[in-house]
């Protein structure tokens, strides 16, 4: 577009060309601020915000069928006028641990694997953040997208109890105590699931290899653990369950929330809970320190 | 200030010396990038960036070292990559925006920055479209608008115009054009297509097999070289010999009879000469070099 200026004496001899450009003499704000737009963009992403309608329906129908037991425990509780606690907090993951899995294989394509996909590693390890920064940040989004799925249900869970009872105030006034377990396993549910499924998707651009590969990642421990620890059922295999993340979780959960281990493939195994948290948190970090690996080397 | 300065910058992988011991000192402006496919234009442009590591050398782009203060100097630049590289799924300004936050700009300056330069690289109307319904010229418009978002004082630009139609093309080379002189933003542009360096590049970097053949000026380039070239319709060889025999250095290659000048030019001898044999005479003119001629010399005889 282009404007003649004034005086019009002038105008034949110069005009002012709007470029719609200017330099920018503003602030930059640096690697903090850049690693948070990441965080952000991909945690937006994951959820379909801001993408076509078709890229919500998964994460929202597997959102919804987390907290069915959840809700089922809240109508329940409004419907029954006796104090029913019939889905305990200790159990939940039990209940989901497949969602939680199938979860993990929606969202970690979208968070890590998309940039791979579009080959836009480029533009970014081409900017202010660090290959480090980038996988971090994206570890911290898929975390974050997983406590939707870990947090989330417990939290209506510990409210629709409370609402069950005569009490509300009564109720959390005693059960207060459930409050650490309830975050502190959602928070290390969610950086365990979170580091395993972004470790897988980060090896393949492919959608639907990263997906598949992150549900067997998952479902296939589970299998050979149930085996080895529950049909077999040796001393010498009971190590066994330490290879499945899904067990350590339930064994870890079951131990923080003051109940007893029962009728699992943790509670078979028979090592103390203890080493069941200790197991989640090395496998967080072997898997972590892969993907640190991963990002280190992957071609931009 | 020089943009870039590299000592024997080197980039080898397993059997492939892909950049050997470049020494340049590029100043700001419009640089084409030249050489064929795989002579290390890409590789140049990763290391300068910071992207992956050299095997020797050293090298500053804008005083920045690309070994230690990689982070720092990536604020300052901007880069096209030659792939696709686009968010499909996004909009541009959604795109634009975010990859300004990358850069490090507060959120509402990457909203405003996003929309000026989308104007700029004329994707203003279609920046709420999503880029998956983009044509090639449209979506490395937007692969441009955000090498520029974050204001860069040099912009690396990896086959600008790959897969373009000859109308987008010209559109592109015209944004690279004004990108370059009416910001006054440095650019360097790889590409092997001799034509489009002609067009808007005001210095040149050639480099083949790894190697630097030469920088400098474009005007270097294209000046007049110390022949002469006399054009008839028939018998070139015969006022070759004819020219010979007055003493000057002659060459005929068709009809061309190509005379090296030390001196003042003899245009009379010649005039007289083709007059004396009876020839038609097309053009007596002064050589000028074209870039091809670059490709043409041995590498020893061409490094500046």
């Amino acid at each position: 577009m282009t404007m003649p200026s004034t005086p019009p004496a002038e105008a034949s001899a110069s005009n002012i060309y709007d470029l719609g450009y200017r330099r920018y003499e503003g602030e930059r704000l640096g690697r903090r601020h850049a690693v948070l737009a990441l965080y952000r963009e991909s945690l937006r992403g994951a959820f379909g915000l801001g993408r076509s309608a078709a890229s919500k329906v998964a994460p929202a129908i597997l959102i919804a069928i987390a907290l069915v037991p959840a809700l089922v425990q809240l109508i329940i509780a409004a419907v029954i006028p006796i104090e029913a606690e019939l889905i305990r907090a200790e159990d939940y993951y039990g209940l989901i641990t497949l969602v939680l899995a199938l979860f993990c294989g929606v969202v970690a394509p979208d968070i890590v694997g998309r940039d791979q996909r579009n080959r836009s590693l480029t533009l970014y390890f081409s900017r202010a953040i660090s290959r480090t920064d980038y996988a971090l940040g994206k570890l911290a989004a898929m975390t974050t997208a997983m406590l939707a799925i870990t947090l989330a249900p417990q939290v209506l869970l510990f409210v629709g109890n409370a609402l069950g009872t005569q009490d509300f105030g009564r109720f959390v006034a005693d059960e207060w105590t459930q409050v650490f377990p309830i975050v502190f396993t959602a928070a290390i549910g969610s950086t365990l699931i979170a580091s395993i499924g972004a470790v897988v998707a980060a090896q393949t651009p492919q959608r639907a290899f990263a997906t598949v590969g992150i549900i067997v990642a998952f479902v296939l421990p589970l299998f050979i653990a149930s085996i080895l620890v529950q049909e077999i059922g040796t001393e010498v295999l009971r190590p066994a369950v330490f290879i499945s993340p899904l067990d350590l979780l339930d064994g870890t959960t079951v131990w923080l929330f003051g109940g007893t281990l029962e009728e699992s493939v943790a509670a078979e195994a028979g090592f103390h809970p203890a080493a069941y948290l200790a197991g989640c948190l090395v496998i967080t970090a072997i898997a972590v320190g892969l993907l640190l690996r991963r990002y280190a080397k992957v071609q931009a | 200030m020089s943009v870039v300065q590299s000592t024997g910058l080197s980039k080898h992988y397993p059997g492939v010396r892909a950049l050997d011991d470049l020494t340049i000192e590029v100043q700001p402006g419009i640089v084409g990038l030249v050489g064929a496919n795989g002579a290390g234009k890409s590789t140049l442009i990763k290391l300068l960036l910071g992207l992956i590591p050299p095997t020797a050398g050293e090298a500053t782009v804008l005083g920045y070292d690309i070994a230690t203060q990689g982070p720092l100097l990536r604020q300052h630049v901007g880069y096209m990559p030659e792939h696709d590289c686009l968010p499909l799924e996004m909009n541009a300004t959604e795109f634009v925006a975010h990859m300004a936050q990358i850069s490090g700009l507060p959120r509402t300056a990457a909203r405003e920055r996003a929309a000026e330069t989308l104007r700029h690289a004329g994707l203003f109307e279609e920046r709420y479209r999503s880029m998956a319904g983009y044509s090639t010229g449209m979506r490395q418009r937007a692969k441009l608008a955000q090498a520029l978002v974050h204001d860069p004082e040099l912009v690396f630009l990896d086959e600008p115009t790959n897969g373009l139609d000859p109308a987008g093309r010209d559109e592109m080379l015209d944004l690279v054009a004004r990108t370059g002189r009416g910001l006054g933003i440095s650019l360097i542009m790889a590409t092997h297509l001799l034509g489009e360096i002609e067009r808007v590049c005001d210095q040149l970097i050639v480099i083949d097999g790894g190697r630097l053949l030469h920088y400098g000026p474009l005007s270097e380039f294209t000046e007049r070289t110390q022949t002469l070239d006399v054009e008839v319709t028939a018998d070139a060889e015969r006022l070759g010999e004819r020219l010979r025999a007055h003493g000057l250095d002659v060459t005929v290659e068709g009809h061309h009879v190509l005379v090296s000048l030390d001196g003042a030019p003899p245009f009379d001898l010649i005039r007289d000469t083709v007059v004396e044999l009876g020839l038609g005479l097309v053009r007596i003119q002064q050589r000028r070099r074209t870039l091809e001629d670059l490709f043409r010399l041995a590498p020893e005889a061409a490094i500046a």
